[in-house]
């Protein structure tokens, strides 16, 4: 049977009918009918807790369904679902976080528990193993060794591998789950050669992504899920990013300009800089953060972003430079940063923002534990109070604080994340990638906390990578080159050109 | 999976759970009383009580070490010294109970806060740490007693502690309890407690909120030594003895204790009222080879079979979270 002929029959690759989930209570996902062609490139968007991930879940036997219909080729598959009967259908999930065995290499990963033995032999061909890895990458004339161990390989070229070992376990639906996050641009393109690839091969490619300009520009239908419907599948002609926004969330988001104007405060000084140092990491660096302002810090990642935020929220110590705070010199210490009205939002959400065994009111009372200790006892009314204010205040879902924080979708936890601390005195929030990996949605639900927070008169320090949301929410914006400030936008226009040429070093007139 | 047992894991589940463990420890008592209609003899009942206390004021402080991820082995060697301490000083000192049991006391919470100290500044696992704690305490043991099985002859205030009753029950029973209460409202409703399920669950995020990982995990080691102190002092009162090898593999017990009960050794998570009921279930199991004059030899390999089965009971009733398809996802990506 060839491909092509595979291609045409009109045995839909995947048709799911009617799926309803619910975990415990109420519906995750109600009705959802999603088909897939086979060699079609399909997006499925939605916001945080449209259902997105469940149904992926679903699909690939991670979870089962409670009622409802799915076909795979043709062919019913019960209720009683799994990952591994999904890995024999043929069905292969490229994870965010990937799964390969790091110390290995890229033929063993390939060829994990499936290694070519030596005949008659209980030993492992290593030669023959090599050599079909090779031959599986350059078909697909990738720039990779069969024999490169895994560590020794960049995020794009590990996800490369995990792609090729969906292909070599002769899998015929590839899911994506949000695959660009973590690329450059110019990966993320290389990344797209392979789905058109995949495409070409007959491959369905599901496909999950925050990124409008991809879904646009890669999928041949889009699915779009909302609260745990499908409202709307759209065709390839149909696809337009501000449609598929206004079905996402039901609401019209205005269009956003490049340009930015930057404004300086001229309101007191919240936090003063002077030539804080750390070996390694960031040198005389020389700031001054005002009241209600937000202060972006752009620059590439490893440029010191990350490093000089944890040094001035006490994580980490510095070595020389000083740091007044409200007027008075001022020592970082995490507790004390916390008594001081300081809040701190990690770039790592699940390795760092939250406790995902423990409740939304369990991760909200740690953090709020000064607030709600009387001598040396916790008050579980209070605490409770404070998770239902947080759960309130940025519309978390579900709105169960009993709920553990681990089973929340990706925006929610970073609502929880956030949230903790805008139930406090706040005076600086310091945020570091506040929107990886969350929709379009819960993005602007976040920018808007933030312009009220710096309304309220908070500051805020915010390091981003993403270059709209950097020069769109920030007021003043502060570029980090290898550790040292290389350039401050305080006033006039900006473009996102203007910071990312900066963050490379390209300065018009010379650095500053 | 028990996990979700601790802070707010959802009412229904967590009395599931609880009732769980009812029903374990029923099954287990209605087969040691066919096996023995002595068992469930108020004499008998009241002896598995005694000898259950041990086992469980050592709890209610070892449940910390694994609540903060980590574990305390060093706690059976460290009731054996107590009592041996506690005897050197009251009858060769000479010094008046009291303060001889403080001072006993105080040598306790220094173990506990070597153990805390060398495994947080000095990284050194808490596993390797602690076993070698148990090494050193039980030649301290040995060294000090000779060796020897000592026979605690007085003074008669401390031999009341043991053997003494009040309003019928015995002393030790009343002890353990405030011990086990005490212990559980300081898991749930302080500061430290939550603190300590922050440092299990999540050492960075932790961290980042104002929690200080170091001094949690050190009061942790030393409130684990602390009580097993409190532990060594009951049993050799009790048992009007001091012998270095008293309390060996107590460790054992006491982590089998809180596994029952539901305490995740990975951290993050744990109950003091399970980890009670895991005692009880210990000790009748002890008690129910004692009833049936099972040779002393097959005790360990009996023992061994129906904890096991105890745990699989335990764990089997709802599927444990890595079995459960979308437990697994939820804590991973979503």
């Amino acid at each position: 049977m060839s491909e092509k002929a595979l291609a045409d029959s009109p045995v839909a690759l995947l048709e799911c009918r009617r799926i309803n989930k619910s975990y415990n209570g109420p519906m995750v996902l109600s009705e959802v009918d999603f088909s897939m062609k086979r060699g079609e490139i399909h997006a499925l968007v939605g916001e945080n807790g449209a259902g997105k991930s469940t149904l992926i879940k679903i699909v690939t036997g991670v979870t089962n369904r409670n009622s409802g219909e799915m076909l795979f080729e043709g062919r019913p598959i019960g209720i009683e679902h799994s990952k591994t009967a999904a890995q024999v259908l043929g069905i292969a999930v490229i994870y965010q976080e990937l799964s390969l065995i790091h110390g290995m290499s890229v033929a063993q990963n390939l060829f994990l528990t499936r290694e070519p033995r030596l005949p008659g032999l209980p030993f492992i061909d290593i030669g023959k193993m090599n050599s079909l890895a090779q031959e599986l990458i350059d078909r697909y004339g990738f720039t990779l060794k069969a024999t490169d161990v895994i560590d020794s390989l960049s995020i794009a070229q590990r996800q490369t591998v995990e792609i090729l070992k969906a292909l070599n376990s002769k899998a015929s639906l590839v899911i994506m789950d949000e695959p660009t996050s973590s690329l450059t641009s110019t990966e993320s393109a290389q990344l797209f050669g392979i789905i058109k690839r995949l495409k070409e091969d007959g491959i369905g490619v599901l496909y999950i992504s925050h990124r409008m300009e991809e879904v646009y520009a890669l999928s041949d239908r889009v699915t779009v899920l909302r609260d745990g419907r499908k409202v709307a599948v759209l065709e390839k002609a149909e696809i337009h990013p501000e449609e598929i926004i206004r079905l996402m969330i039901g609401r019209k988001l205005d269009d956003r300009d490049s340009v930015h104007t930057m404004r300086k405060s001229d309101r007191e000084v919240v936090l003063e800089v002077k030539g804080l140092s750390s070996e390694g990491k960031f040198s005389g660096i020389d700031f001054q953060l005002h009241a209600g302002e937000i202060l972006g810090i752009g620059g590439l990642v490893g440029s010191g972003r990350t490093e000089l935020v944890r040094a001035l929220y006490g994580i980490d110590p510095h070595d020389s430079g000083s740091v007044e705070y409200l007027g008075k010199p001022w020592e970082p210490g995490v507790a004390g940063s916390i008594r001081g009205g300081f809040g701190f939002i990690p770039e790592e959400r699940r390795l760092q923002g939250i406790m995902g065994l423990i409740s939304m009111t369990g991760n909200i009372g740690i953090t709020n534990i000064d607030v709600i200790r009387k001598m040396g006892f916790v008050s579980d009314r209070k605490e409770l109070d404070l998770a239902r204010k947080a759960i309130g205040l940025l519309n978390i879902k579900p709105a169960d604080p009993s709920v553990l924080v681990g089973n929340l979708s990706g925006g929610n936890q970073q609502k929880i994340v956030v949230g903790k601390w805008l139930i406090r005195d706040l005076k600086l929030l310091i945020v570091d990638e506040p929107t990886v990996g969350i929709d379009i949605g819960a993005k602007e639900e976040m920018y808007q906390t933030f312009a009220r927070l710096a309304e309220a008169g908070v500051s805020i320090i915010l390091v981003s990578s993403d270059l709209p949301e950097l020069t769109r929410i920030s007021h003043r914006i502060l570029v980090l080159r290898k550790g040292r400030i290389i350039k401050e936008f305080s006033e006039g226009q900006v473009t996102e050109e203007d910071v990312l040429k900066a963050s490379s070093g390209i300065l018009p007139g010379g650095a500053k | 999976m028990s996990d979700t047992k601790t802070v707010g894991g959802g009412g229904t589940k967590l009395l599931l759970a609880r009732f769980r463990l009812f029903f374990i420890l029923i099954l287990l008592m209605a087969v040691l009383s066919v096996v023995s209609p002595r068992f469930l003899s108020l004499e008998n009942l009241s002896n598995v009580l005694w000898s259950v206390c041990i086992i469980g004021i050592m709890c209610s402080g070892f449940i910390y070490s694994p609540i903060t991820g980590g574990i305390d082995l060093s706690v059976g060697s460290m009731v054996a010294l107590a009592g041996i301490i506690a005897n050197v000083l009251m009858n060769i000192v000479h010094m008046p109970m009291l303060p001889a049991l403080l001072l006993t006391l105080v040598f306790g919470l220094l173990v506990g806060l070597v153990n805390g100290v060398v495994t947080t500044k000095f990284r050194v696992p808490p596993f390797i740490v602690t076993m070698a704690a148990k090494t050193y305490l039980f030649g301290i043991a040995m060294f000090v007693s000779n060796g020897d099985t000592i026979t605690i002859m007085g003074p008669k205030d401390f031999l009341s502690i043991g053997v003494g009753k009040f309003l019928g029950l015995p002393i030790p029973i009343y002890i353990m309890v405030v011990m086990i209460i005490a212990s559980h409202i300081l898991l749930k409703h302080t500061v430290f407690g939550r603190r300590a399920i922050a440092v299990g669950a999540n050492e960075v995020s932790a961290k980042l909120s104002g929690v200080n990982p170091d001094s949690t995990r050190i009061l942790a080691y030393v409130i684990s030594s602390g009580t097993a102190t409190v532990a060594g002092i009951v049993m050799a009162s009790l048992t009007q003895q001091a012998y270095a090898p008293n309390a060996a593999g107590y460790e054992f017990d006491v982590i089998t204790a809180v596994v029952i009960g539901g305490t995740s050794l990975l951290g993050g998570s744990g109950s003091v009222a399970g980890a009670l009921i895991g005692a009880v279930m210990v000790g009748f199991i002890n008690n129910g080879l004692n009833l049936m004059n099972m040779p002393a030899s097959f005790h360990p390999l009996v023992t061994g079979i129906v904890i096991l089965i105890a745990l699989i009971l335990n764990q089997g009733f709802t599927l444990p979270a890595w079995m459960k398809p979308k437990k697994r996802a939820a804590g991973g990506q979503a």
